[in-house]
């Protein structure tokens, strides 16, 4: 069975973009959870995630990202809760323990809390990215930039799944072994498998050297090409695949207005919390305001349906995004 | 006035000459003072038997032997006037495709369309001309609507058309291709094997493709080189070949070939349509007296077979020569549902199926039909969504790779103790308890994985009540699949029954008393193996193709008609 992490093709706005596009836009929501430390302001930057997860058709890997996410989140708030001994709210003491504090707080629960949901948002923001953007396409992007790197990460991007693969059916034939077999632990399972990996990554890197990866990799950008004359040479063509997205625009722009809202925000005061002695959460204005632009471009890729000519007659406006009669396009 | 043949295709596509390799901890050389020349545009079908160094030579060919693997090479190796030997693969990748046995680790991208991309991106051309390069060799694979997948959702027969575009797409002088069927169902090997024809017929692409099921693409060669460990015993045109497989090694003979070997007609027929024109054509009545097909076998068999009275399978196995035996398995109304992408779908639509004691049957079927999640669920590794399912006498599965169940360095430590023996004899491995399973053959490690799944199943000399496997004959020559039908008769023997997933149909033809034709989740056909192999155009042996009369399906059982025919005109 598939990952619900792993990258399937759709039509949708956000996997049409560009990789530029899609990391600009969601990168941006990552600034904002580090910028952040306001719990409303994290909270719209989650909300953000997850409304571009489900909007992109990513739901499956959303709601992965949040049961990791706050389980990760449960686990900060316990330790920070065991391990720091600040806050004027003590709920609970209980003398000396080694590693540990003697007083569990209100403050130290809240604090873990946030850092939690930090890391939640962070982690649904990167399920997001890893369902919704295309491998290939950033690998194609780095390789000029740093071809060897960009071979290690195919090889091991290509060897993950294989190796899950492999280990489910290890895990199959481990069970299929009959009563009298010698039982198969985990180690000897583990052991087969790097073993099984080795020889999947020579086999894999043998596939490479017959694309041809070994050769010296194209000085061009391999999305665009240059066509003309010496004058005309920052003038490129595009390939019909490798072309730019009409969405690319609009996650730029997105991406950027939020993180411009994140940081006139952060100048502006808009980021009011602090932990200790007592928990204190700003919400004026500025906060809300920040909050409220993080939230809404969570619906960045949301598909606009198509508008209707205005000047054309009505039955050329109903047909005027059907299919020709007979199915060509 | 210049020449009109450029020097590019007067230049052989691949030129061997005097070539030794050895593997890096190799005892012996892998080749041997091989030398051949092979034209542009020919399609040649490299035969032999398992380990007869096939696939090394198509390694050596695309430059992955010895850059790749190591080990020591003399002699010369050129693909299209390029010294391969000096140049590495990524230099031969512009002139030479190579589609490798498992798809699965010839991939390495995320998405099908990125994946023909990369070599010409690797080789710098522009976006507008990949583009195009990738819709058309897209569109001659029959492959767009795969475009925009990702690889990890596509079936093996699907990821094998994609390793062959990702070969194809920089339009190489030469293709090698290393048993690219053995994954295959019927219809997918036939349609692979005339696309490689169209290919070569249209494009004057250079094809070498290396096969053990050679009924299925010696029609459809023009030369076959045939392997005998190490170095080239025969090379010549598919009817010498079989003239010379008939003297010199009956493994390497195909079906129809054994037929009219076994009668004594000349000359041997490189397919089914070849049998046909020679057993109607005047020169074999002159030879019998009068036309066997037109008499004995009419071209159009309708007639024929109405004549046969419809066996259910059931009256069939009770008029068998078994007494009745205990049930080995027995499934109900049976549903299951497997997750696709984000969507789930009925892999299995009720089937209803009963498996008796001491019976061998073939459970055949297109990929994705269903074959392996009937046996995953059999042995408990699916749950069904609705039906019953039961092997009351237990069931022991053999998954489709056998080196799955192999994880110890000793074969004694897989099986220990008296238990542990008393399988090994089961399967004849009880001299090898101190063997490394990674030093045994093939063939071998097959057995072990099946001695481990048998291990404690036995009561005593009795075996389970079902032993199942999937695509066992995966990679195999004709004499290790004979090794098989042994094994699984005695297993049989012994009161087992069997239920093996195949797509071989000359294997099922061997072993099998019974085929279960699966399609799209649903029993469409249940009967005796004479019965279901020798009625239709892709489940039938290449005998049955040839004869087309019902029941006779091996090349002895179309002897035997053809000599019976023979006696009655006498």
């Amino acid at each position: 069975m598939r990952s619900p992490f792993a990258y399937t093709p759709r039509s949708g706005p956000l996997q049409a973009a560009s990789p530029g596009a899609a990391v600009a836009y969601l990168g941006a929501l990552v600034a904002v959870a580090f910028l952040y430390s306001n719990p409303i302001v994290l909270a719209a930057t989650g909300l953000a995630a997850v409304l571009a997860g489900r909007l992109a058709g990513a739901g499956a890997a959303v709601r992965g990202a949040l049961w990791m996410g706050l389980t990760l989140a449960l686990l900060i708030v316990a330790v920070n809760a065991f391990v720091v001994g600040r806050g004027d709210t003590v709920l609970v003491r209980w003398g000396d323990l080694p590693w540990l504090s003697d007083i569990v707080t209100a403050e130290a629960i809240a604090a873990g809390a946030v850092l939690g949901l930090r890391a939640a948002v962070v982690m649904v923001v990167f399920a997001v990215y890893s369902a919704c953007v295309d491998p290939d396409r950033v690998l194609r992007a780095l390789r000029p930039l740093a071809g060897r790197s960009a071979l290690t990460a195919t090889l091991v991007s290509r060897l993950v799944p294989v190796a899950a693969a492999d280990a489910a059916r290890l895990r199959d034939a481990a069970r299929l072994r009959g009563p009298a077999a010698a039982p198969v632990g985990k180690a000897p399972l583990a052991r087969r498998l790097l073993a099984g990996s080795l020889d999947r990554a020579v086999d894999v890197a043998a596939t490479l050297e017959l694309r041809g990866y070994s050769l010296e990799a194209p000085r061009r950008s391999p999305g665009a090409t240059f066509s003309g004359s010496r004058r005309t040479k920052r003038r490129f063509t595009r390939g019909v695949r490798g072309r730019r997205s009409r969405y690319d625009r609009r996650f730029y722009a997105i991406g950027l207005a939020v993180l411009a809202v994140a940081i006139a925000g952060k100048a502006l005061g808009a980021d009011g919390f602090s932990e200790y002695p007592a928990t204190q959460i700003g919400a004026d204005g500025s906060t809300l305001v920040v909050a409220a632009m993080v939230a809404l471009s969570g619906l960045a890729p949301l598909r606009r349906r198509p508008r209707r000519a205005r000047s054309a007659p009505a039955s050329s406006r109903t047909a005027s995004n059907s299919l020709p009669a007979g199915g060509g396009i | 006035m210049p020449d009109l043949v450029t020097p590019t295709h007067t230049t052989p596509a691949l030129a061997l000459t005097g070539v030794t390799y050895a593997y890096p901890t190799a005892s012996g050389a892998a080749l041997h003072d091989v030398s051949l020349n092979l034209a542009c545009g020919e399609f040649a079908l490299l035969a032999g038997r398992s380990a007869s160094g096939k696939s090394t030579l198509l390694r050596a060919a695309c430059g992955l032997v010895p850059h790749f693997h190591g080990g020591e090479i003399e002699g010369r190796i050129e693909v299209a006037g390029i010294d391969a030997i000096a140049a590495g693969p990524g230099e031969l990748a512009a002139v030479v495709g190579y589609v490798a046995q498992d798809p699965e680790t010839q991939v390495v991208s995320t998405t099908v369309s990125a994946e023909i991309e990369l070599p010409l991106e690797m080789r710098g051309d522009p976006p507008a001309s990949r583009a195009r390069a990738v819709e058309e060799v897209a569109l001659a694979l029959a492959i767009p609507h795969l475009l925009d997948r990702a690889v990890d959702t596509l079936s093996g027969g699907e990821l094998q058309r994609v390793a062959l575009a990702a070969a194809l797409v920089t339009r190489p002088r030469l293709v090698l291709l290393d048993e690219p069927t053995s994954q295959l169902d019927p219809v997918a090997g036939d349609e692979l094997i005339w696309l490689l024809r169209r290919l070569n017929e249209e494009w004057g692409v250079t094809i070498l493709l290396a096969e053990h099921r050679l009924e299925r693409c010696l029609a459809a060669a023009d030369r076959v080189i045939t392997m005998s460990p190490g170095s080239v015993a025969f090379d010549g045109n598919p009817r010498d070949f079989l003239t010379w497989a008939q003297d010199s090694d009956t493994a390497l003979e195909t079906p129809a070939a054994r037929l009219f070997s076994l009668v004594g007609i000349e000359p041997l027929p490189v397919g089914v349509r070849a049998a046909r024109h020679t057993l109607a054509a005047p020169s074999s009545v002159e030879r019998g007296g009068t036309d066997p097909l037109r008499t004995i076998f009419p071209f159009s068999s309708s007639g024929s077979r109405r004549q046969q009275p419809h066996v259910p399978p059931k009256k069939a196995r009770e008029e068998g020569v078994r007494p009745p035996s205990p049930t080995a398995l027995e499934v109900r109304d049976l549903w299951i549902e497997l997750a696709r992408d984000d969507t789930y779908r009925d892999v299995l639509r009720g089937i209803d199926l009963s498996v008796e004691g001491g019976e061998r049957v073939a459970l055949m079927g297109r990929n994705g039909a269903g074959k392996s999640t009937l046996l995953r669920t059999a042995a408990g590794l699916l749950n069904p969504v609705r039906g019953k399912l039961e092997a009351q006498h237990g069931i022991a599965l053999l998954t489709q790779n056998p080196s799955d169940y192999l994880v110890r360095e000793r074969v004694g430590d897989e099986l220990a103790g008296e238990e542990g023996l008393a399988v090994l004899r089961v399967v004849g491995l009880e001299q090898a308890v101190d063997a490394d399973p990674r030093d045994l053959s093939g063939g071998e490690r097959q057995r072990l994985a099946l001695a481990i799944a048998l291990a404690g199943r036995m009561n005593g000399d009795a075996l389970p009540g079902l032993v199942a496997l999937d695509e066992p004959t995966r990679g195999m020559d004709r004499a290790r699949k004979d090794d098989l039908v042994g094994l699984i008769s005695d297993l049989a023997e012994r009161g087992a029954g069997l239920l093996v997933a195949t797509h071989d149909v000359e294997f099922a033809a061997a072993f099998a008393e019974r085929v279960v034709l699966l399609g799209d989740g649903v029993v469409i056909a249940d009967g005796p193996a004479r019965e279901i192999l020798s009625g239709g155009w892709y489940f039938a042996t290449e005998v049955a193709r040839v004869l087309d009369r019902p029941g006779v399906i091996t090349p002895e059982q179309g002897a035997g008609a053809l000599r019976q025919w023979s006696s009655e005109q006498r």
